[in-house]
């Protein structure tokens, strides 16, 4: 749990004519984490066999499909691939090619005829003002005094219109208006016919000439304008019919065509990475070792030709060794806290268990009560028993809550706090309003043991890294350790004299300690058989690293502090809790309804807005003075070659 | 402006100024215009804040062409930046000032496809940076697929653009010039920034309107004036394809160059204190437009760095940063042009103006 799973780095060396299926077995397997090398661009070889153009004809393919299905009504769906192979570029061409062709048919077919019914729409709406006019059209539209021009412009150019026509004699109706465009008429005289046909133009007027084909007066011609819209609708549901026919059919298809093509694209796109030598491939990543066996053999049956070989870890593979956590299903949710600050880095501590120990702790000594307490417990429970389908996600987060809730019914025995009232149970060791210097004084203590404690982490790292100058002489090594206790010993035997020491031995510890710490860099060089023992001008060092000395005084002194906000959010429990008790009490003093009302509410209140904010204080408490004392984050995640994303 | 306003506002004017500190400065642009030819001008390049963008291509890649494009990422990444980092409706404006140059993509891809070019002969033409934008690269490369525009403009189907697009199609299929989508678009674009200023409030609104105010002003006033000149259109015509707000420039200005007047009078009106007492609009119309385009400029430079010495908790300063970005970029872009050409020195001064000291403001 405190380690993260054992991984060797591979190397496959494959010809070209296995180089596709090598990847595909490697994709399939799960347990491969490929390096990306300089690639086909940044080697030697400066070809790249073609890759680079089978990459862009199926990222142009997907583009095609993903079109298709758009314009069909079909969404991506899940993958519908489970061992994809690299599909023929040419033969899929040809399959999307004769796709498109088969749905243009209808499409093309619906868009004339929509636009046929957009039209029909229009000359309804231009005629309707004029259905009470008994006159033939065909007079009308060889006016000769009267200008008249009926059509659509957008509804933002009608100002515009009628102020670049202010000179002009006009009249300018507006017959309807839409999201974006307005049906309008523009009357005129017939002398000022170019002006006004420019200022129309210009102003994005479209005229809706209606055609000859309707004749006798504006009611006749609506109505054969009615009839023939009910014929194009009719059209279009046909069509429309024949588009969904054709989805279903091709749905499935579709779908595959499309996570096929995908696939090949990564596929491709992953080959392009590895680093090769004319028509040698060389594949290097990382995988567990136990998963080592199966993988090999998984290799060598798809090729006799691909070398699969395990190699030597060397110092400059450290950075980049990805790291898988194991920690059970309990301790996910704060897995996911841990990861939310930073992965660990290969030889580094997984901080989870220390998280899950310390969360829950800091917590609970926050946030002490039984009865609050109880209800986070039940709502932890409820989100790990996936019983609500929208709150199935955050199952993880469950335990987290679950865990939160059991340390804040603890400490609300031993605060003696239920549902805030302190009256009911008997503190079993404080009562933080009344004790107030006690529980700080108390959580500055934990905070000392919580602080060491990472200290003793980082040197629990140092070691695995072998970094023993930073074991002994760094600020959260050994001499820092020993420099924060005398720090401690120092301070609580001159204001307290409550160790049985002697102040002297505290300030010897202090004084030799700052001496080491001074000197880290020389003396971690020369344990570590390193030169030069100093970098640049001894001097300039020696005085870097006194200010560097103020800076660990400050820290610890400052990280130390921090954790006496736990003290004070226990008084501000106890404190928030009393006054709603009093608001209780001003509301209904018999102790009537409206009293248990206040409570419950005042109760609901603390648990949602003091429990957010003690969560994100406990957060911060563990990341910013408990993590950085061990835990650097810069690990790298596993992420296993997959030509199919995974599902979600 | 609430507690949270002021906090954004504060982490955005850190961040602003950080950048703005970044932007060249006028010693380091006149000796960028001093350099011998193309390739040292890139090396100059190299050693300013646009490396990081240069380096990501193979030096034998970089053609004229493809550094301006690398430059445009360095903006693309400050606007990206800026618009998450600006709380509403501030935001807002940042967005549809950005959305300037996805028009400006889509000109470019509707030219494309009127030339029948290749969309390799287009890509580096574009500007990068689709993150905020609807029409995205995919999309503007399905518009190339298309045999014509009509078909291309099916792809835009979705977007803010269809519309007035799909309305000026008929003008595109009559006239046969991608002049009335143009110019659908720019009006468009103007009116959509417009709005946005005027959803602003207090302070946000009266500094957008004193920075971009003068960017609108700039082109429609220079519109109106290449309409009448160069377009010979008629009085309603140059009314309809501009715009009747602005912040200096009046509608009646605007109706007074349509209408015919002098316009070297309505521009002394609109801008009394600008030196262009020697342009002559008819006698001399591209040296009179070219004089007022490169004043106008400088007005607007003039007016962002004066931001940077007031208040920070407003909209006013990503917006100067992003003005005097976009300013620095078109002249380095006239410069790469100018030196690929070989131009000589005193003729590269002529087209190239790069953000004038302003001796009392640098001095104050």
């Amino acid at each position: 749990m405190l380690q993260s799973q054992t991984m060797s780095k591979v190397e496959l060396v494959a010809p070209e004519e296995d180089v596709i299926r090598a990847t595909e077995t490697l994709a399939v397997s799960g347990v491969f984490h490929p390096v990306h090398g300089e690639g086909i661009a940044g080697g030697e070889d400066t070809t790249d066999n073609g890759w680079r153009e089978w990459a862009a004809g199926f990222a142009d393919l997907e583009r095609r499909i993903l079109a298709l299905m758009e314009s069909l009504g079909v969404a991506a769906g899940a993958p519908s691939v489970k061992a994809p192979h690299l599909i023929n570029l040419a033969v899929a061409k040809l399959d999307v090619q004769h796709l498109e062709n088969e749905a243009q048919v209808y499409l093309r077919q619906l868009r004339k005829a929509q636009q046929h019914l957009k039209d029909l729409d229009q000359y309804i709406t231009q005629l309707e003002p004029l259905a009470g006019l008994d006159v033939d059209l065909g007079r009308l539209r060889n006016l000769q005094h009267v200008f008249v021009l009926p059509g659509t412009m957008p509804l933002d150019n009608l100002e515009r219109l009628r102020t670049s026509l202010e000179h002009t004699p006009f009249e300018l109706i507006i017959l309807d208006r839409a999201d974006y465009l307005a049906s309008v008429l523009l009357f005129g005289a017939q002398q000022d016919a170019v002006i006004l046909e420019r200022a129309a133009r210009s102003a994005y007027l479209h005229p809706v000439h209606i055609p000859a084909e309707y004749r006798g007066t504006p009611a006749q011609a609506l109505k054969s304008i009615s009839v023939g819209r009910g014929r194009t609708w009719r059209h279009i549901v046909e069509i429309q019919d024949k588009i969904e026919q054709l989805q279903e059919a091709r749905v499935k298809h579709l779908r595959y065509l499309l996570w096929r093509v995908r696939a090949s694209r990564k596929m491709v796109e992953t080959i392009i990475g590895y680093e090769h030598l004319r028509y040698t491939y060389v594949i290097t990543g990382w995988v567990p070792t136990a998963e080592l066996p199966a993988l090999k053999k998984a290799v060598r049956k798809t090729s006799e030709n691909v070398v699969f070989e395990i190699k030597e870890l060397a110092q400059e593979d450290a950075a980049e060794i990805p790291v898988i956590m194991s920690n059970p299903a309990m301790l996910k949710g704060f897995q996911g806290l841990v990861t939310n600050y930073g992965y660990p880095s290969y030889e580094e501590l997984d901080p989870t268990l220390l998280l899950a120990l310390t969360f829950p702790l800091f917590f609970g000594i926050m946030f002490g009560d039984v009865g609050q307490g109880l209800l986070l417990a039940l709502l932890g429970g409820l989100l790990i028993s996936r019983k609500i389908r929208s709150l199935r996600g955050m199952a993880e987060l469950g335990w987290v809550i679950l865990a939160c809730g059991l340390s804040a019914i603890c400490f609300g025995f031993l605060y003696g706090s239920l549902f805030g009232s302190e009256e009911i149970l008997t503190a079993l060791w404080i009562e933080p309003l009344k004790e107030t210097s006690d529980i700080l004084m108390a959580t500055i203590g934990i905070g000392i043991v919580v602080l060491s404690g990472g200290m003793f982490a980082n040197m629990v790292n140092a070691v695995r890294n072998r970094q023993w100058g930073g074991l002994l002489f760094g600020h959260h090594g050994l001499a820092g350790l020993l420099f924060y206790w005398s720090m401690i010993g120092l301070a609580a035997t001159s204001f307290a004299n409550v160790l049985p020491l002697s102040p002297v031995w505290f300030g010897g510890g202090l004084g030799l300690s700052a001496l080491l710490l001074i000197a880290a860099e020389p003396l971690g060089q020369l344990v570590e058989s390193r030169q030069p023992l100093i970098e640049g001008a001894a001097g300039a060092y020696f005085v870097q690293a006194t200010f560097e000395l103020f800076e660990v005084v400050i820290g610890l002194f400052s990280n130390t502090l921090s954790y006496v906000r736990m003290g004070a959010f226990a008084v501000a429990h106890g404190a928030l809790s009393l006054v709603i008790f009093i608001l209780a009490g001003m509301v209904s003093p018999g102790q009537g309804i409206g009293y248990w009302l206040v409570v419950v509410l005042g109760n609901l209140f603390i648990i949602g807005f003091e429990g957010m904010i003690v969560g994100i204080q406990t957060m911060r408490l563990a990341y910013y003075e408990f993590f950085s004392k061990f835990f650097s984050g810069s690990g790298v995640r596993f992420q296993p070659l997959t030509l199919i994303p995974p599902d979600k | 402006m609430g507690a949270s306003t002021v906090s954004a506002y504060a982490q955005l004017q850190v961040r602003v100024r950080v950048q703005y500190s970044r932007l060249l400065t006028p010693q380091r642009l006149q000796e960028l215009m001093q350099v011998e030819n193309f390739a040292a001008l890139l090396s100059s390049l190299l050693d300013t804040a646009y490396a990081p963008y240069l380096e990501k291509v193979d030096r034998s890649l970089l053609t004229p062409r493809r550094v301006v494009y690398q430059l445009r990422c360095r903006l693309a990444a400050s606007y990206e930046k800026l618009i998450k980092f600006t709380p509403d409706p501030g935001h807002q404006l940042l967005m549809q000032l950005w959305s300037l140059y996805e028009v400006d993509n889509l000109k470019a891809t509707l030219r494309g496809i009127e030339h029948q070019s290749s969309w390799e002969q287009v890509l580096y033409l574009l500007s990068p940076g689709e993150k905020y934008w609807t029409v995205t690269f995919d999309k503007l490369q399905d518009m190339m697929r298309s045999d014509d525009i009509a078909t291309a403009l099916e792809v835009l189907r979705s977007t803010l653009y269809y519309e007035p697009l799909a309305h000026a199609l008929n003008r595109y299929q009559d006239e046969e010039s991608l002049f009335p989508l143009e110019a659908a678009l720019d009006l468009d674009y103007y009116r959509e920034l417009w709005k946005s200023m005027q959803q602003l409030t207090g302070n946000d609104r009266q500094q957008a309107l004193r920075l971009i105010g003068p960017v609108i002003d700039k082109d429609n006033l220079l519109g109106a004036i290449r309409y009448r000149i160069y377009h010979r259109m008629s009085t309603q015509e140059i009314i309809n394809y501009t715009l009747p707000f602005g912040y200096r420039v009046q509608d009646a200005h605007i109706r007074a160059i349509a209408a015919g007047e002098d316009i070297g009078a309505v521009v002394r009106g609109i801008y009394p204190r600008l030196l262009l007492a020697a342009v002559d609009f008819e006698a001399a119309p591209g040296l009179a437009l070219r004089a007022l385009e490169v004043e106008l400029n400088r007005q607007i430079v003039r007016r962002c760095r004066i931001v940077f010495r007031g208040a920070p908790f407003h909209i006013g300063l990503p917006v100067a940063y992003l003005l005097l970005h976009e300013h620095e970029i078109e002249n380095l872009t006239a410069l790469i042009e100018a030196k690929d050409s070989r131009l000589p020195l005193e003729m590269i001064k002529s087209v190239v103006d790069f953000m004038p000291l302003d001796s009392q403001l640098e001095r104050s």
